[in-house]
This record gives C-alpha cells, structure tokens and sequence, in this order.
C-alpha cells in the first residue's frame, strides 16, 4: 500500500505527458474526438428512432435500450480513457524499451497499461453522462442500493476489461503480436451495445461464461432494473477476480519467457 | 495492366500468407454481423416488416452489410497515410507506374479475399442459425447489384484515397481518415437502413454519395428498386465516381507539389 502515492504520482505524470501530446495534434484529435462522438450519437439516434416505430424490444422500452447502450459506452470508454497504453505494447517490445521499463522502480506491467491517458475518450464521456443522467431521469424511483449495485457492476466491467487488457499485453510480450487480439476484443465488445438476451443461447452463453461481454455490460444495467438474480451478481464479481488472477499469472509467465531478442 | 496484375497477384499472396491475421480480422466481422443480426431478429419478433422491409429482407440487409463492408468498405487509407506520412511513398513515384494504380491493384486482392471470406462466413452463420434470405427473383437484379458494388467499391477507394492524402500537407492527416471512416459507415447504411433514420436527415444524405456505397446497392439486392430506379442509381453512382476521380486527381497532382518527402 506504501507504493499507492508513488504509482499515483508517475500516473499524473504520465497522464500530463499524454494530454501535452495530444494538444501537439489538434487537427488529428479533433478528428479522432468528431469520429468517437458520430460513433456514439449516429447509434443512440438509431436507438431512438427505433423506438418511435416499436413500444418494446425484447422487452425492453425505450429507457432501458438506452441505459444498456449507455452502460456499455461507460465500460468501454472507461477502459479507452485509463488502458489506451497496451495499443502501444508492441512497439515497446519491437524496439526494445520494454528493457528500461523492467529495470525501473516501477512495475512494468502498470507502465504499459497506464502509459497513455486518452483524454479524447474522457471528452466523448461527456455526452455519454448527460445522456445516462437522462436514462436516469426517466427511470422510476429504484433507491440509491440498486444504483450502488450498478457502480459497483460497471466497475467490475471495467476491471474485467483490465484483466482482458493485461493478457493482451503478456501475449504482446510473448509473441509481439498484438494488433489482432486487441481488435477481435473490441469487435467481440459491439455485441454489448445491446442486452445479451437478444442473442440466441450459444451466443448468450459465450458472452456469458468465455468471453465475458455480458457480465461486463448487460448486468450491471440489469441489475439496476433489478432483473439481476443474487447468484449472478456473485458471479460477476467472482468471475472478475478470478479472471484478474489468471491474467496476472499469464503476464508473470510472459515477463519470464521475455528474451529481449528485439533490442 | 501487367505489372498491376502482377502486383495483386503478390498482394493475394501476402494477405493469404497472414492467416492469422485475415482469421482474427473476419472473427471481429462476425461479431459485428451476429450483433445486428439478433438486434434485427429480436425487433422483428411479432412484426411482419420494418420500414417497409419484409423479415427475409431485412435479415438478408444485415447479412448483405457483411459482404458489402468487406467488398467497398476495406481500404488502404491507413497505408497511404503511413506511406507519405514516413516518406515511402518517394520510392513508388519513381517506379514506371501510377501510384494509384498500384494501390487499387493491392486494395482489390484484400477485397477478393474478403469478399471470398464474407460470402463463406454468411453461407455457414446463415446455416448455423436457419437465416431466412431473400434471393432476387429476377436476373436484372443480381446483374444491377454487381454492377453497383463494383462501382461502389471504386468509389469508395478514391473518396478514402483523398481524405488519406491530405497527408501531404499535415502529419495529422489519421484524425481525419478515422473521422471520415466512421462517419461514412453510417451514412452508406452499413450499419442499419438508412430508411431509419428521420426524413430530413434521409434527404439530405441523398444529396451525397454514401448512400450509393451500401445502401442503395442492398436495395437494387432486395428488389425494393424498380429497374428503371436501379439504372438511375447507376448512372448516378457513375457521376459520383467521375466527379471524385477529377477532384482526387486534382488533390494528387497538387500533393505531389508540396510533398517534401519528410522521414524518406
């Protein structure tokens, strides 16, 4: 625990370094900020105009969609904005700076991940609030224990979406490959942009117990609306820590098959 | 023609060498195609069309974007980016060889692979979950929408080959190209039908040439298009692509003046 304050202040000054790098590119990031923002808003205006057409989907109305939608972009964005860093891993394998990263006082697994704080996905978060605060509205009273429960889920996505992140980053160093992996997880997390329950029971069943998008996304708005069984919500968090143990152990055994052959 | 041919031979070649690489890339496909599929299936349930789709048509819009996504919306606008960006590209121009050419050579292997490999993903998820498709019932309509994706595919690769080279005059040019990329996707319906979306909006973007990448050629697919209709969209595709060619070759000409080879 003494090594919190020292980790929280190599983050700030990484985060620093990212937001200066960023600002170096004002037409790149504003494209990439414009390009995230149409992602959001082209799929929350489909959402809607859905909805003008039909009264539920699913079983779903029109406030639950958006919350589903809207928890997914907070798992996903809130894995963009503080692990935007691993989309660097193979270049600091490849070129052979992964060495200096083992010999500083500094875990370097923690300077891979958070190497990179993406402040264009901490702005198109913006929107995404002010919408949930909208979704929020609409809701009938739910009491502040199924929102708790509801932070407590999106967080336990958000640390889900870590561990996923940190075994990307030992297959990075076992193999340097990475681009691929990392695009299958983001195509694999679009099935989240819905509740997993449309999906048929193969489907349902691999989001729910292999590749985790349910959990991550579907429950914690589930939970809120309170269709979230006791034994699932003990799922999702022991599903999570089991899932961070595993990856911590695969990245140990990465770092310790690391031949430094790329410098 | 020989040495383009011979350079989408060696790009054939080398996208199937990656076969990693081409089978993560289309596992990421699928997902997107079974998310809209179900989303689809699920709104569907109890209706018996949608904005003036029947269920058969609708499913086969969905399993249509897959193919359409992998034929027209692949590109190497990331590579030219890369390849002026860090200079590369001086060792093309000095080849006896149109730098377009070239590139629409290696653009067309990765789309026969992908297209190859989308038809195959369709035919077994379609198997997989008892897909109702419709087939056209006239020859008119399969032969109008080949003809439509080809034109679509090119149009799309001189649209992504212009944004892609404003890199001649910023290193910055990738916000753009990602801007571009995504915007386009919902305005060509390669996510859902553009009918969706509110009149006004549906108009205007009638005016652009998306709708002619994805949209329109699905609809000339699904019959939704009269025949007569279908060679309007033909002849205005066309437009487009000679409107788009004159302004990328314009852009180009001027690119080359300003490039200063920087990182060659």
């Amino acid at each position: 625990m003494k090594a919190v304050p020292r980790y929280f202040v190599i983050w700030m000054r990484m985060a620093a370094m990212s937001l200066k790098a960023q600002m170096s590119h004002p037409l790149g990031s504003v494209g990439f900020l414009l390009g995230k923002l149409i992602r959001i808003l082209f799929f929350f205006a489909f959402v809607v105009a859905i909805f003008k057409n039909v009264k539920e989907l699913g079983g779903y109305d029109l406030a639950d969609m958006a919350l589903f939608f809207l928890t997914f972009n907070l798992v996903d964005l809130g894995a963009q904005i503080l692990f935007r860093g691993i989309y660097g891993a193979r270049r600091v394998v490849e070129e052979g700076d992964f060495d200096f990263y083992l010999v500083q006082p500094c875990s370097p697994l923690f300077r891979i991940m958070f190497a990179t704080l993406d402040f264009l996905d901490l702005a198109t978060a913006l929107p995404v609030l002010v919408l949930l605060g909208m979704v929020f509205e609409r809701l009938p009273a739910l009491g502040a224990a199924r929102y708790a429960l509801y932070a407590l889920l999106t967080l336990n996505g958000v640390a889900i979406a870590l561990a996923i992140h940190v075994l990307v980053a030992g297959l990075a160093v076992r193999t340097q490959e990475l681009e691929n992996s990392i695009w299958v997880y983001r195509d694999l997390m679009f099935m989240g942009k819905f509740p997993t329950d449309i999906y048929g029971p193969v489907a349902r069943w691999a989001l729910t117990f292999v590749v985790p998008v349910a959990v991550m996304c579907t429950f914690p708005a589930k939970a809120l609306l309170g269709l979230l069984s006791p034994g699932w919500i003990l799922y999702s968090f022991f599903f999570c820590l089991a899932l961070l143990a595993f990856a911590r152990r695969y990245w140990l055994n990465s770092v310790s098959q690391y031949t430094s052959s790329s410098s | 023609m020989r040495k383009y041919l011979a350079a989408y031979e060696l790009a054939l070649q080398n996208v199937l060498q990656r076969r990693s690489s081409l089978i993560m890339d289309r596992v990421g496909g699928v997902a997107v195609l079974a998310s809209l599929y179900y989303f689809w299936l699920a709104l569907m349930n109890g209706h018996k069309g949608f904005f003036g789709y029947s269920k058969a048509q609708m499913i086969s819009y969905v399993l249509a974007i897959n193919v359409l996504r992998s034929f027209v919306m692949t590109g190497r606008g990331w590579e030219l980016v890369g390849d002026i960006s860090g200079g590369r590209i001086s060792s093309y121009l000095v080849r006896p060889m149109s730098y377009g050419g070239y590139s629409l050579a290696l653009d067309m292997a990765q789309k026969t692979v992908y297209l190859g490999s989308a038809i195959f993903e369709i035919g077994i998820f379609a198997a997989l979950v008892r897909a109702q498709f419709y087939l056209p019932r006239h020859f008119a309509a399969w032969l109008g929408f080949a003809a439509t994706v080809i034109l679509s595919s090119l149009l799309f690769f001189v649209m992504e080959f212009m944004v892609s080279a404003l890199a001649f005059w910023t290193s910055e040019s990738g916000g753009p190209l990602f801007c571009f990329e995504l915007f386009i996707q919902f305005a060509a319906g390669a996510f859902f039908p553009l009918d969706v979306l509110p009149k006004v909006i549906r108009h205007v973007l009638y005016l652009s040439p998306f709708p002619y990448l994805v949209f329109f050629p699905i609809n000339i697919y699904l019959e939704r298009v009269k025949p007569g209709e279908a060679l309007r969209v033909l002849a205005i595709q066309g437009a487009w692509l000679v409107v788009m060619l004159f302004f990328a070759s314009r852009l180009w000409r001027r690119g080359l003046r300003s490039y200063a080879a920087e990182g060659g």
